[in-house]
């Protein structure tokens, strides 16, 4: 047998060491720590940035010199608490985020499991490209599309005028922008529910079959339970994403439908008003965070299926 | 080979001729004082406006001085912050001129981040309104003044211009006119279309809230000049409230689109350029010739004309096609017929008729 030269190993010997020097053995059992650690830094960073919009939260302006007073106090909260206009934007983004939820998961599903069951590859490769390429195109390219499809002498309103039908008022309310955020959302909620769907095996569906379930009873009693963990995470993306989108509400909601992050924007850039801003975006956070420990309170941390199997 | 014995070298005169050579090099620097920027950056409006900027101020300055001018098409109020934070933060700002809104300008005023502008030569001799009002020396200076006039397109009136901003109430504009998506140019025209008065700006202004809350019913779309140009382009609108810069643009471009001052009047304001403070020496002072420049009678005549709007450097004719244009006011008794509120009204009442804007027109 051939044997290796006594001085190969001395490389491998030389980074050991090294290794161990810096990471000695004691500590082995927390490797996973460095490479998390730059996830960490990240969340910290947005954390200290949280910080300090809560900390401006506190400050109101003072317009003789347009920046922030010196005494804390809570006149932001109370100019968000008293003004009708900012309680009517949160719930119209409420509203909005459950709508776009709910419809996004119901056009979702079926195309998430067309293509996971579907026994063609062609149609699987047809369906993963079409879920793809709305990706390659930015939302904001994809809102002006809109606006060219349902303007006034869009394409829609054109095809319809060939029928002799009168143009239509299909731009800047508040369905427009829905449409335009369910277009939007509904390939997150396809991708997020894929993994869900595929691991639900083909034979559960079989036998359920085989002991008399129609193919719906099949879907609601079996597939949907089975999906949950997808359905869950789907929902949790698509209501935050939309509870704090800008973008298509800003382009198809013609100035009068805005949202949350529109408030926003206009308090410190319209307004140059950064306490007002700041507040506004505690509330955001606030709220979605709420909304999200509570889906996990109910349902639980494993409802996402990231818990540990025990064999 | 030439007789060198008639010019000795000497210690002494190598040393005079080296000095002599390096004064020659640095003399324009010396001449202008400082040493020259790799370019200019000023912060500009796109399109139409970007256009007679750079036709009627930078391409001179740069002719003149050899320092190209880059623009920065960052949104005048998103710009405004990332000043602000690098003059807090002692970093040098993003761009050497500011060409701003006189309302924004005078907000970054108040706030202490502008470079005064006194020393600047072409100063001397323009209109009254290029001082800001109410603050002292020139943080920022005026350089023109507009009309947010009412637009129209042309088919939507073939019996003439509208002669009342009460027009946007008929029903039969729903959905069809358009404002700017903060009120601005329109809340003190609100008021006296509601049967106030340029008196009762800003203590009583009840009557614009109640005209606004009237026009609400009426749907308008709220945007920015980009919306304002694709909205009349695509027929989605027929009347809005806009600066007459951006109607003639349109109408340059083939878009059926008129403007009017309607019997109420139209607010009329001013843009103006502001330098940061905290740039280096010699960047601030090249920014100060770029302002400077901008107020000479040439590139005021240029700059305002391409925009259509009437200059702070006095004397100058109007374009052919804006002589004896409500839009267009050279005398006194054009400014009669607009309402000017002062920018430290607008100033300090912005954000409440914001706030009262978005009210009526969020709820």
């Amino acid at each position: 047998m051939k044997q290796a030269p006594a001085n190969s190993w001395r490389p491998i010997d030389a980074v050991e060491a090294v290794v161990s020097t810096v990471w000695p053995r004691r500590w082995r059992d927390k490797i996973g720590w460095p490479f998390i650690a730059p996830a960490l830094l990240l969340v910290g960073i947005l954390v200290i940035g949280l910080g300090y919009i809560i900390q401006d939260s506190l400050h109101e302006l003072d317009i003789a010199t347009y920046r922030l007073g010196d005494d804390y106090t809570l006149a932001n909260y109370g100019i968000l608490a008293q003004k009708t206009v900012y309680r009517t934007v949160i719930g119209r983004t409420l509203l909005a985020a459950a709508i776009v939820t709910g419809v996004s998961l119901f056009l979702a599903l079926p195309y998430a499991y067309v293509l996971t069951r579907t026994s063609s590859s062609a149609m699987r490769k047809f369906l993963l490209v079409a879920i793809f390429l709305p990706f390659f195109i930015g939302q904001v390219v994809r809102a002006y599309g809109w606006l060219i499809i349902l303007g006034a002498k869009g394409l829609v309103n054109s095809l319809l005028g060939l029928l002799g039908i009168a143009p239509l008022d299909l731009l800047f309310n508040y369905g427009a922008v829905i449409f335009g955020l369910i277009q939007y959302m509904v390939p997150f909620a396809v991708l997020l529910l894929l993994p869900a769907l595929a691991a639900i095996p083909e034979d559960v569906e079989l036998a359920s079959e085989n002991l008399g379930a129609n193919w719906m009873q099949t879907f609601w009693h079996v597939v949907l339970p089975m999906a949950r963990p997808g359905l869950v995470g789907a929902s949790v993306v698509v209501f935050t994403l939309t509870l704090t989108d800008f973008a298509t509400p800003e382009i198809l909601g013609g100035g009068t439908t805005d949202f949350i992050a529109n408030t926003i924007y206009d308090s410190f850039f319209e307004i140059s008003d950064p306490g007002l801003g700041s507040a506004l975006s505690v509330v955001l956070v606030t709220i979605g965070s709420a909304l999200v420990g509570l889906v996990f309170l109910a349902l639980g941390t494993g409802t996402l299926d990231i818990a540990r199997h025990q064999e | 080979m030439s007789d060198m014995s008639k010019f000795p070298m000497t210690r002494r005169r190598f040393v005079q001729g080296a000095a002599l050579g390096a004064g020659a090099l640095m003399a324009p620097s010396i001449a202008f004082g400082q040493s020259k920027p790799d370019e200019i950056v000023v912060r500009a409006w796109g399109g139409a406006w970007g256009d007679a900027l750079k036709a009627g101020v930078a391409d001179g300055f740069t002719a003149e001085t050899g320092i190209p001018v880059r623009f920065d098409f960052t949104e005048d109020n998103e710009i405004k912050p990332k000043i602000w934070a690098a003059v807090d933060q002692g970093r040098v700002p993003p761009i050497h001129v500011n060409w701003d809104t006189t309302i924004n300008a005078t907000i970054s005023a108040r706030r202490g981040v502008t470079v005064d502008l006194s020393d600047l030569p072409n100063l001397k001799g323009l209109l009254p309104i290029a001082h800001p009002a109410g603050l002292e020396g020139y943080p920022f200076v005026n350089t023109y003044s507009y009309v947010y006039v009412l637009a129209y397109r042309r088919e939507a009136f073939p019996n003439g211009a509208p002669t009342s901003w009460r027009v946007m109430l008929d029903p039969k504009y729903k959905k069809r006119c358009a404002l700017y998506d903060d009120g601005i140019g329109f809340t003190s025209i609100a008021v006296i279309a509601g049967g106030g008065s340029i008196a009762d700006i800003p203590d009583n202004m009840k009557p614009g809230y109640d005209f606004l809350r009237q026009l609400k019913k009426n749907e308008p779309l709220l945007g920015e000049d980009p919306d304002f140009t694709t909205w009349f382009q695509n027929g989605e609108i027929d009347i809005a409230c806009t600066i007459s810069v951006n109607a003639r643009a349109a109408r340059q471009n083939g878009i059926a689109v008129d403007w009017t001052v309607p019997k109420e009047g139209a607010e009329v304001d001013t843009d103006g350029l502001w330098i940061p403070r905290g740039l280096p020496e010699n960047e601030e002072y090249w920014a100060k010739q770029f302002v400077n420049h901008a107020l000479s009678r040439d590139a005021q005549a240029k700059w305002c004309s391409a925009l259509g709007l009437p200059p702070v450097y006095p004397g100058l004719k109007p374009p052919a096609d804006l002589v004896g244009d409500p839009a267009y006011p050279t005398t006194s008794a054009d400014f009669t017929k607009l309402v000017s509120i002062p920018s430290p009204v607008l100033v300090d009442n912005q954000s409440i008729w914001f706030a009262k804007f978005n009210e009526i027109f969020q709820g």
